[in-house]
C-alpha cells in the first residue's frame, strides 16, 4: 500500500497537481515496488505487457497459423473481449462478497440490465420513436440511439439503482439466507426479460380505458433485441465484426475497474466493508452505517456487472434472454472464489483463466476429442461439470482461493492463516487457532442482539 | 402441530374453498386443486430432505433437488428401457415391478446422498458457514451433468402406463377428473409420510436426530453419534428424494436432466414456507407450493409460475423466516 | 425509581439521564424502572451480580436494544424516546456519532486488520469522504486520509501501542488487545464512554495501570466514564459514584463508602452466595 505522505491543495486544481505529481513520481514508485516484492511486479508487467500486445500478436501470428497449420489452444479476439467482459464483473462481484462478505448468487441480474440498458438505448428497438443523441446513426433513424459515453453511465445507474432495491431486502438477514434472496432476485430478473415479449395488459377504470397494451414487445424474449448499435469513437467502432478495437477498449474498462476497487479498498469504505464483514455489530458500535454501507456494497459491485452487461451487449450486437442463466452467476463466482477471495488481483486472474477454459481451452479440446473419438462426449457442454468438482474441491482444500487477501485468507482457513502470518513475519501459533471472528458476516436473526453479550 | 395452528390452518383451507369456487367456477377450481394437490405431495417429498438435511446441520443442501432428479432418471431407465413397462401390462406385474423399481431406486438415491454428505460436506464441518453452501452448489451442478451425460439434453419419456379412466366417473362426479396416477401418488407418497413421522418421534434414531438438530455438542456429549445421525438423516432424505423420483416419472411420465431445478425451488420454497427444520411444516408448504404451480399454470401462465414461487421464497425469508408453522425439527418433530 | 443522586444533578451538569428504563426479553424482565443519571466528567460504576442486567443496561444506551419502556437521553438529545406509543431508540452508529463510544465483555476487535486500522475504524464515524471521493482520490478525502492516520496513530500512542500499528489485532497480547479496544473507542471522540469489564483477565500491575489509565482518561480528556467492573478495588478506587443493580432494579447508589456500607448491596452479594463469574 502506498500512504501519500504529503497534503494535497484542494479543490481540482489540487487534484489535478496531485495526479501529476503521482504520474512524475510512478517511475521511482515502481522501483520501490519492484524492491519490496521483485517476483510479483515482474509478473504483472509482464502480463500487462503481454495484454497490450497479444490482440496484435494474436491477429499477425497465432490466427493464421491456426487457421492454415494446426489450430491453436490461444483465446481470440472474441475471447480476449469476453475475458475483459468477465474480468469487469469479477472485479465487481468481489467487491460485494470480496470485501464486504456478502454472499450474492444473483449477480447476473445487473449483467443482464447492463446489457438491456444498451438494447433498449441503442438500437432500433423501439422503432417508434426515433431519438438520437450525438450517435453515428443518422437524424429520424427509428429507436433509441444514445453514444457509448451516455449508456455506460447510464447503465451504471440502473445496475446500481437495481443493486440497491435487490440488496435491500437482505440486510437483515444471515449469510446463506442472504445469499439464497439474492439467487431468487437473480433469477427473477432474466424471468421478467423473457417474459415481457409479447405484453397484453388492459387496465380502465368504470368504462374508460386507461392503459391498453396489445403484444407489446419490450424485452424481444428469447428472440431478444437485434441489432444493437456498437460503440462508436471517432469513427472507430468497438463491436464485434470491428477487428481488435473492441479488445482494447475492454482492456481499457478493466483498467478503470481496476483503479476504482483499488481506490474503494483503499479508503474509509473499504476499511467499513471489512469491519462489516469481521463483525457487523462492533461495526455499527464504532459509528457504522451498516445499512448504509452494505446497501453501497451492492449498488457499487452491481455497476461494475452494468457495464460488463452494456459493453457485451454492444460488442455482441445482440441481446437475448438465454444469455443470463443463474450458471453465470456461479461462473463469476467461481471466478472470485478460485482467484482469490478478498484480492483484486486474485479474481483478475480468476477470471481470465476460467473465461479462457470456458470459451477457448474447452472448445479447443472439444475440436481435438471429435476429430479423435467422435461419440465421445463433448467437453464444451460439460463445462460446468468441471467447474462444480473445482468448486467441490476448492471448498475443501483451498476455500480462500489462489490469490486471497490476506484478511479473508486468515477468516476462511487454517493454512491461510498460516500463509498469511508468514507473509507478514508473524510466528505462527499452531495450538488454539480459531478462524471464524465471532460475528463473522452473519447476523443474527434479530438484529439487535449482540451476539456475544451473556451477563444480562 | 399445536390444535390452535390445525384449527387456523383447516379455517384458511375453508375459507379458500370457497372463495376459489366463486372466483373460478367449481370444476376448474376443484380439478386445479387436484392437480396441485398430486404435485404438492411429490413436492413434499423433495421438501422433507431439504428441512430434515437443514434441521439437523443448517445447511441448504443445493444438490438435493438433482439426487431427485437422478432419482427420476434411474426409475425412468428401469421402467422404460429396461423393464418395458407399458399400459397393457399386466396390473399384478406392474405393481411388482413398480415396488422393485421404488426400492432399487431409493436405495440407489440413499446411497448417493449419503456418499455425497461423506465427500462435500463432512469435511467443512467446521469450515465457515458459507462454505458447504457454496460445495453444494457445485455438487448441483455436477449432478446434473451427470444426468446430462446419462441422458442427453432432451426430455426422456416412458408410456403412460396407468391409463386415463377418470376414478371419479364411477361417482357418478362430472367435470373433474382424478386419474389413476393422481391415486398413485397418494398411495406412495403418504405412507411414506407417516412413516416418516412414526420414525423421528418413536425411535432411537429419531430421537438422536432430535437432539443432535437442537445441540450437536451436547447430544455428542450426551453419548450420540453425530457422525452417524448425520449419515442416517442423510439416508432418509436419500430414500425420500428416490421415492419422489420414482412418483415423478410415473405420474409426469417424462423426465429432463435439469428437473431438479424446477422441483427443487418449489420443494425448497415450500420447506422454508413451512418453517424450515419442522417436518409437518414441510409437508404443509409443499401443498400449498403445488396450489401456487397448479393455479399459476392454470389461471395466469407457466411462464411465470417459477418467478412466483420465487417471489414467495423471497417474500418468507424477509418478512417471516420461520415459516407458517415456524419451529425446530428439535422441538416438535 | 429515583435513587441517591439520581434526580438531584441540575440538567446542565448531566450527560445521560435515564427514566425508567425497562427491558423485556419475552417473559423475562431483564432491566426493570431504572433510573439513572451520569454527571459530565465522572467516573460511575455499574456493579451487581451476574445477571443483574448490566450490560443490557449498557446496550439500551448505545442504541443496540430498544427499551420496552422508558427514556434516555444523551448530552441534551434523545436517545431513547416515545413515539406515539412505541419506544422508539436511535441506532447504535447515530448514538456513537453523538458521542458514546464503548468496548466490549468479550473483546470484539476487527481481528484481521491492523491496530492502526482498527483505530481508523473507529474514527470512521467522524470522517467526511464519501464513497466517490474515494473512487476519485480527491484531495479532500487524501488529506483527510492523513489527517486519520495522525489521529489514529496519536490514539495508539495514547494507549503506548505505537510500536505496534501493523500487528493484526489477533496477534496482539491480550492485555494490548484491551488497549486497543479503548483506543477504537477513543476514535470515535466519545463523551461518555462506556467500559465494559475493562480489567477482566488482568493481573494487579496491569489492573493499576488500567484504573490509572481510565483516570487520565478523565483528567486529561475529559471524558465522563461509565464502567460495568467485578473488581471491587477498582470499583472502590476509582469511581466517583456507584449504582448497583440486582435483578434489574437499582438498590442502591452513592459514592464507594455509602455502597460499602449498604446492607441490601451486602446481601444481594453475600446473601445469594455469588461468586465472581
Amino acid at each position: 500500500m502506498t500512504a501519500e505522505t504529503e497534503r494535497v491543495g484542494t479543490g481540482p486544481v489540487g487534484w489535478i497537481g496531485h495526479l501529476v505529481d503521482s504520474a512524475a513520481a510512478f517511475p521511482g514508485h515502481y522501483g520501490r515496488l519492484l524492491a519490496a516484492n521483485r517476483t510479483r511486479t515482474i509478473v504483472l508487467t509482464v502480463l500487462a505487457i503481454v495484454a497490450l500486445t497479444y490482440p496484435i500478436v494474436y491477429q499477425q501470428v497465432f490466427a493464421p497459423f491456426s487457421r492454415n497449420v494446426f489450430p491453436l489452444p490461444f483465446p481470440d479476439e472474441t475471447t480476449v473481449t469476453f475475458m475483459t467482459i468477465f474480468a469487469i464483473m469479477a472485479i465487481g462481484l468481489n467487491i460485494v462478497a470480496g470485501f464486504a462478505g456478502l454472499l450474492d448468487l444473483g449477480y447476473v441480474a445487473f449483467y443482464a440490465l447492463g446489457a438491456y440498458t444498451s438494447a433498449f438505448f441503442a438500437s432500433p428497438h423501439f422503432g417508434s420513436v426515433s431519438i438520437v443523441l450525438f450517435a453515428n446513426v443518422a437524424d429520424g433513424f427509428p429507436g433509441i440511439h444514445l453514444p457509448f459515453w451516455l449508456i455506460l453511465p447510464l447503465a451504471v445507474i440502473i445496475a446500481a439503482t437495481f443493486g440497491a432495491l435487490l440488496g435491500a431486502p437482505t440486510l437483515r438477514l444471515r449469510g446463506d439466507y442472504l445469499a439464497i434472496v439474492t439467487l431468487g432476485f437473480g433469477e427473477i430478473v432474466p424471468i421478467f426479460f423473457k417474459n415481457l415479449a409479447a405484453i397484453t395488459f388492459t387496465f380502465s377504470i368504470g368504462g374508460a380505458t386507461i392503459i391498453s397494451l396489445q403484444n407489446v414487445n419490450l424485452t424481444g424474449g428469447p428472440l431478444g433485441i437485434n441489432p444493437i448499435d456498437p460503440f462508436i469513437i471517432f469513427g472507430i467502432g468497438f463491436g464485434a465484426t470491428s477487428g481488435i478495437a473492441a479488445v482494447y477498449f475492454g482492456i481499457l474498462l478493466t483498467i478503470i475497474a481496476i483503479v476504482v476497487a483499488r481506490n474503494l479498498e483503499r479508503s474509509r469504505m473499504g476499511r467499513a466493508w471489512g469491519a462489516i464483514r469481521e463483525d457487523e455489530t462492533a461495526a455499527e458500535m464504532m459509528g457504522v452505517n451498516t445499512v448504509r454501507t452494505k446497501l453501497l456494497a451492492f449498488a457499487l459491485g452491481a455497476s461494475f456487472a452494468g457495464v460488463a452487461g452494456a459493453f457485451q451487449a454492444s460488442y455482441l450486437g445482440a441481446t437475448t434472454s438465454d444469455f443470463f442463466q443463474f450458471s453465470t452467476s456461479i461462473l463469476v463466482l467461481i471466478m472470485v472464489i478460485l482467484g482469490g477471495i478478498g484480492n483484486i488481483w486474485g479474481v483478475l486472474a480468476g477470471a481470465l483463466a476460467l473465461t479462457y477454459i470456458d470459451k477457448s481451452f474447452l472448445p479447443w479440446l472439444g475440436t481435438r476429442v471429435q476429430a479423435v473419438a467422435p461419440d465421445f462426449p463433448n467437453p464444451t457442454q460439460f463445462n460446468f461439470l468441471i467447474f462444480g468438482i473445482l468448486l467441490v474441491a476448492m471448498m475443501r482444500f483451498r476455500p480462500e482461493g489462489f490469490l486471497p487477501s490476506r484478511q479473508r485468507a486468515a477468516e476462511l482457513s487454517v493454512h491461510g492463516l498460516q500463509d498469511a502470518e508468514e507473509e507478514m513475519g508473524v510466528e505462527v501459533e499452531t495450538d488454539n487457532i480459531s478462524i471464524a471472528p465471532h460475528g463473522q458476516a452473519e447476523t443474527d436473526r434479530s438484529a439487535e442482539l449482540p451476539s456475544e453479550e451473556k451477563d444480562l | 402441530m399445536r390444535s390452535s395452528t390445525t384449527v387456523r390452518v383447516i379455517v384458511a383451507l375453508l375459507v379458500f374453498q370457497v372463495v376459489g369456487v366463486l372466483a373460478f367456477g367449481p370444476e376448474a377450481f376443484f380439478q386445479t386443486e387436484i392437480i396441485g394437490l398430486s404435485n404438492g405431495l411429490i413436492f413434499a417429498l423433495v421438501a422433507l430432505g431439504y428441512t430434515l438435511v437443514y434441521g439437523i446441520i443448517e445447511l441448504i443442501n443445493f444438490a438435493h433437488g438433482d439426487v431427485f432428479m437422478l432419482g427420476s432418471m434411474m426409475a425412468f431407465l428401469l421402467i422404460g428401457p429396461i423393464f418395458a413397462v407399458t399400459g397393457a401390462t399386466p396390473i399384478l406385474l406392474k405393481v411388482g415391478i413398480i415396488l422393485l423399481v421404488l426400492g432399487l431406486t431409493m436405495l440407489a438415491t440413499a446411497t448417493l446422498n449419503v456418499s455425497i454428505e461423506r465427500v462435500a460436506y463432512k469435511p467443512l464441518r467446521n469450515a465457515p458457514k458459507l462454505a458447504p453452501l457454496i460445495s453444494a452448489i457445485g455438487m448441483s451442478f455436477v449432478l446434473q451433468n451427470v444426468g446430462l451425460l446419462l441422458a442427453g439434453p432432451g426430455n426422456k419419456s416412458i408410456d403412460n402406463i396407468f391409463g386415463t379412466a377418470n376414478v371419479l366417473t364411477a361417482f357418478g362426479v362430472e367435470g373433474i377428473t382424478i386419474n389413476v396416477q393422481q391415486i398413485f401418488v397418494a398411495v406412495v407418497t403418504v405412507p411414506l409420510l407417516i412413516a416418516l413421522t412414526w420414525f423421528v418421534r418413536t425411535t432411537r434414531q429419531g430421537r438422536a436426530m432430535r437432539a443432535t438438530a437442537q445441540d450437536p455438542d451436547t447430544a455428542g456429549l450426551m453419548g450420540v453419534d453425530v457422525n452417524r445421525t448425520i449419515a442416517v438423516t442423510f439416508l432418509i432424505a436419500g430414500l425420500l428424494a428416490g421415492a419422489a423420483g420414482v412418483v415423478q416419472i410415473l405420474y409426469n411420465n417424462t423426465t429432463v436432466w435439469n428437473l431438479g431445478f424446477r422441483f427443487g425451488l418449489n420443494s425448497f420454497t415450500a420447506a422454508v414456507l413451512g418453517g424450515i427444520g419442522n417436518l409437518q411444516g414441510a409437508v404443509l408448504g409443499a401443498i400449498v407450493i403445488g396450489f401456487v404451480n397448479a393455479f399459476s399454470d392454470r389461471f395466469l401462465s407457466a411462464n411465470w409460475t417459477n418467478a412466483i414461487v420465487f417471489g414467495v421464497l423471497i417474500a418468507i425469508l424477509v418478512f417471516r423466516p420461520t415459516g407458517l408453522l415456524g419451529q425446530q425439527l428439535a422441538d416438535r418433530a | 425509581m429515583a435513587v441517591g443522586l439520581t434526580g438531584s444533578i441540575p440538567d446542565d451538569q448531566v450527560l445521560v439521564r435515564a427514566r425508567g428504563v425497562t427491558k423485556r426479553f419475552g417473559g423475562l424482565l431483564a432491566v426493570n424502572n431504572v433510573d439513572f443519571d451520569i454527571p459530565r466528567t465522572s467516573i460511575v460504576s455499574l456493579i451487581g451480580p451476574n445477571g443483574a442486567g448490566k450490560t443490557t443496561f449498557f446496550n439500551m444506551i448505545t442504541g443496540a436494544y430498544t427499551p420496552t419502556q422508558g427514556e434516555i437521553s444523551f448530552d441534551g438529545h434523545p436517545i431513547v424516546y416515545l413515539k406515539g406509543s412505541k419506544v422508539k431508540s436511535r441506532k447504535p452508529h447515530e448514538v456513537t456519532a453523538l458521542g458514546i463510544g464503548r468496548t466490549f465483555q468479550n473483546i470484539r476487535l476487527f481481528g484481521t486488520m491492523s491496530a492502526l486500522d482498527n483505530v481508523r475504524a473507529g474514527i470512521h464515524v467522524h470522517l467526511r469522504s464519501h464513497w466517490w471521493d474515494s473512487i476519485l482520490r480527491t484531495p479532500s478525502m487524501l488529506n483527510e486520509e492523513l489527517d486519520t492516520i495522525d489521529a489514529a496513530m496519536g490514539l495508539l500512542e495514547l494507549v503506548g501501542l505505537e510500536d505496534r500499528a501493523d500487528t493484526w489485532a489477533r496477534n496482539l497480547p491480550y492485555g494490548d488487545q484491551r488497549r486497543l479496544e479503548i483506543a477504537r473507542a477513543l476514535g470515535t471522540r466519545p463523551k461518555l464512554l462506556l467500559l465494559d469489564e475493562p480489567t477482566a483477565g488482568m493481573n494487579a500491575s496491569e489492573t493499576r495501570e488500567m484504573t490509572d489509565f481510565i483516570r487520565k482518561l478523565r483528567t486529561e480528556l475529559g471524558l465522563t466514564v461509565l464502567l460495568i467492573e467485578h473488581d471491587m478495588r477498582v470499583v472502590m478506587g476509582i469511581s466517583d459514584r456507584i449504582t448497583v443493580l440486582d435483578h434489574g432494579e437499582v438498590i442502591a447508589e452513592g459514592t464507594p463508602a455509602d455502597v460499602r456500607a449498604n446492607p441490601k448491596v451486602i446481601e444481594a452479594y453475600l446473601g445469594r452466595g455469588a461468586a465472581e463469574a
